[in-house]
């Protein structure tokens, strides 16, 4: 019976590989909508219904009036089941069921183009560059050819309650071309002077690091797509204002999305640092109104380079090759969000958007100051310091890295030293590099 | 094993045609399990085995190409793995302890035959078993938040509220309360339906000899249900070395990786990460290995008597 024990061991081993190895296929043959097999038919893909969703069906309505024989089918989809699906099906090399046209976050489409050549259709004679911001644009090139029509800006900025910020001793002016320093120093008078945190902290989230470092041109990896984490003093800067912030006892931590959400909307926090998209969840809170103001990102004093803008997210549409319906996608696109002004000047005041698209600056809605916002030309502010950007190379396996950074997040919090830190990560992120490419 | 349906056959048939009669006997044997073989080879040994292979590849995305141990010897490096290994065993050391002992308690209270209502007692306990894993994760989260229902409870009562999924002590903590509530009536019906099986006359007996309660418990019950408890441990530890849902929905492996599991590593590296299958597939056989090292282990400790 001993033989028996070993094979019973042996399967229950079998059933747990069995169930790893499944799960790769299960995901793929999910999706019913299996179609598009006429050139007129479009599916597209995108995540937030408040926001992108929303854009591609003004987009879907625009192009009726072009081409009224088109279909288009907008599905909302949560953007981590979008991204497992488009891993499977590039990975397998099946695309039944996939959109044509997918929305994707520019920090994962380096990894897209790069893994799966030939997966992303060319978008060069769709895409201008000379009417694109050039951060945005160098993204979603590769090897000289455009892939994508860029879609919204990430322009990071302050949103700060002028209220509870009047109350800490400060006016709107002393907000305009803060410094990290600065900032802490309002946050703790906003603690002292009203109790509540200057801003909310997930530490499973970077997005704060990540802004940081691209404001000094920075990112968890160099030019070349090299591990640059134990030197790069932008990030080793990032870290320092995130503790010294977290040991000012000026923030507080939640976990995940929605809870930071409704730790701004419950006036839990004095401000939010966030990319400019970001506007569409403060306005939640309707009884807030005319309390919020916007403020450009501070600039980090010790790094050289540093600017006051940066960028956290953003997101562009792509056409995928080999869904039937090639030609007409790229139509759709190219008389929707690679040239519609009237179309993308409608979404500023629909949805907040902050496009990429340089001849919006211009547009009506662009100009008009929001209420919401102690009516400021938010707007027209982003659009200004979208153009300060610094481009960089986002590598291909920023939320790889991210996960390690997590880590040496949480430690640097509890009294390690950056450097020993950094260095640790560094191997370790030097892994995850090497073994991509 | 050794119960084969083809002996009673044999004892009824004559000599001359026993042969023939085996062998006919036989071939409708290996026909109705031939579909079985058929569909686990093709829905389990064959992935298993790709699995194997890819697990050597290295590469991006679809420019694969064989890297010798590469995935393997990253993995001794990764210090994610071993802050999942090392996560998976606090739940193990931990959770299943105080999940079987709490069923065994539940389960032998539960049998006792003058208890009032005992029926409603255990569905209401096996019912989280039943719930949706996904949902019943989401209702921990929303309670269990930081400003959730049960830190609202503690600052009534005047106790500074935990910080139940931004800590990564209280987020395992966390993790291990919501699989305890999830899979203690499972097991309960395991220790149930085995004391269902033990003769009620020597439990008369041993009280006639003067057994307390707790003596027929350690000397009588907890021996008696051996093989089941055994059973339990077993399949409690692979679930625990699979435990993916929980995690996923409730803290997201966070904060900082402080709860993910094996699973949850394998799953981001396929389908939240840049995708590196090779990798993944790698770090699959660790769990594959930890299982069949801890079965092993299990049933030599267990097992003996039994067989």
């Amino acid at each position: 019976m001993k033989g028996n024990r070993i094979v019973a061991a042996i399967l229950s081993a079998a059933m747990i590989v069995g169930m790893t190895a499944c799960s790769g296929g299960g995901a793929n043959t999910s999706s019913a909508a299996a179609n598009s097999q006429t050139a007129d038919k479009l599916t597209i893909w995108a995540w937030d219904d408040t926001f992108n969703v929303k854009a591609a069906n003004e987009a879907k309505e625009a192009y009726a009036k072009i081409n009224p024989d088109a279909s288009v089918d907008v599905v909302s989809m949560a953007q981590n089941d979008i991204v497992a699906k488009l891993n499977t099906a590039f990975e397998s090399g099946n695309m039944d069921g996939m959109p044509n046209i997918v929305l994707i976050e520019d920090y994962r489409i380096q990894n897209y183009l790069k893994s799966y050549p030939g997966v992303l259709s060319d978008l060069s004679d769709v895409t201008k560059p000379d009417k694109f911001m050039d951060y945005k644009l160098k993204t979603m090139t590769e090897e000289g050819k455009v892939y994508g029509v860029p879609f919204d800006s990430g322009a990071a900025c302050v949103f700060y309650r002028t209220d509870l910020i009047e109350q800490a001793g400060y006016k709107a002016s002393d907000m305009e071309n803060l410094t990290w320093d600065k900032f802490i120093e309002i946050g703790k008078a906003v603690k002292a002077k009203t109790g509540k945190a200057m801003l909310y902290i997930d530490p499973s989230d970077l997005g704060l690091i990540r802004m940081l470092m691209q404001s000094a041109g920075k990112w968890y990896v160099d030019a070349d797509g090299k591990a640059d984490i134990a030197n790069n003093a932008a990030l080793k800067e990032a870290l320092t204002i995130y503790k010294k912030m977290e040991s000012e006892g000026i923030t507080i931590t939640t976990s995940g999305w929605d809870a930071g959400v409704s730790a701004v909307n419950e006036s839990k926090v004095a401000t939010a640092v966030q990319g400019c998209w970001y506007a569409s969840s403060i306005k939640k809170a309707a009884d807030q109104s005319g309390k919020w103001a916007v403020a450009p990102f501070p600039k980090m004093s010790n790094v050289s380079g540093a600017v006051n803008a940066s960028n956290c997210g953003g997101a562009s549409w792509y056409v995928i090759d080999k869904v039937p319906g090639k030609d007409t996608a790229k139509d759709f696109l190219s008389k929707t969000f690679a040239s519609d002004t009237e179309l993308l000047d409608n979404l500023c005041k629909d949805i907040s958007l902050v496009n990429t698209y340089k001849d919006v600056a211009s547009g009506k809605n662009v100009n008009t100051p929001d209420a919401f916002f102690s009516s400021q030309p938010i707007y027209k502010n982003w659009n200004d310091w979208t153009q300060n950007i610094p481009a960089v190379n986002y590598g291909t396996s920023t939320y790889d890295i991210e996960s390690k950074m997590t880590e040496a997040v949480q430690s640097i919090i509890n009294g390690a030293s950056i450097d020993d830190t950094l260095k640790n990560t560094q191997t370790e992120v030097e892994g995850i590099v090497s073994a991509a490419g | 094993m050794s119960g084969n349906p083809n002996t009673v056959a044999k004892q009824r048939q004559n000599q001359p045609n026993r042969h023939s009669l085996e062998k006919r006997l036989n071939r409708w044997g290996w026909i109705f399990v031939s579909l079985s073989i058929v569909l686990i080879t093709i829905f389990v040994f064959i992935p298993m085995i790709g699995a194997l292979i890819m697990s050597f590849q290295t590469g991006k995305g679809v420019n694969m190409h064989f890297g010798g141990l590469t995935n393997y010897i990253r993995l001794f490096h990764d210090q994610t793995v071993g802050k999942a290994l090392g996560n998976t065993f606090v739940y193990l050391i931990f959770q299943v302890p105080v999940m079987l002992i709490l069923a065994l308690i539940i389960s032998v209270l539960l049998n006792d035959k003058n208890l009032k209502g005992r029926t409603f007692f255990r569905v209401a306990i096996f019912l989280p078993c039943i719930t949706s894993l996904v949902s019943y994760s989401l209702i921990m989260k929303s309670i269990f938040s930081n400003d959730g229902i049960f830190n609202q409870m503690l600052a009534n009562i005047g106790l500074s509220p935990i910080m139940w999924t931004t800590d990564p002590f209280w987020a395992k903590v966390l993790i291990i309360i919501s699989i305890t509530w999830r899979w203690t009536g499972y097991n309960m019906i395991f220790y149930l339906s085995g004391m269902q099986n033990i003769e009620p006359s020597i439990y008369e007996a041993a009280e006639i000899d003067g057994a307390n309660f707790l003596q027929k418990l350690t000397h009588m019950t907890i021996p008696l249900l051996k093989p089941i408890i055994l059973f339990t441990t077993i399949t409690s530890t692979i679930g625990t070395l699979q435990l993916f849902d929980e995690v996923q929905n409730i803290t997201q492996g966070g904060p900082a990786n402080g709860t993910i599991t094996i699973s949850q590593y394998i799953y981001n590296l396929c389908f939240k990460y840049t995708p590196n299958f090779g990798y993944a597939a790698a770090v699959a056989f660790i769990v594959v290995a930890l299982t069949m090292l801890l079965s092993i282990i299990q049933m030599k400790v267990g097992g003996k008597e039994n067989q």
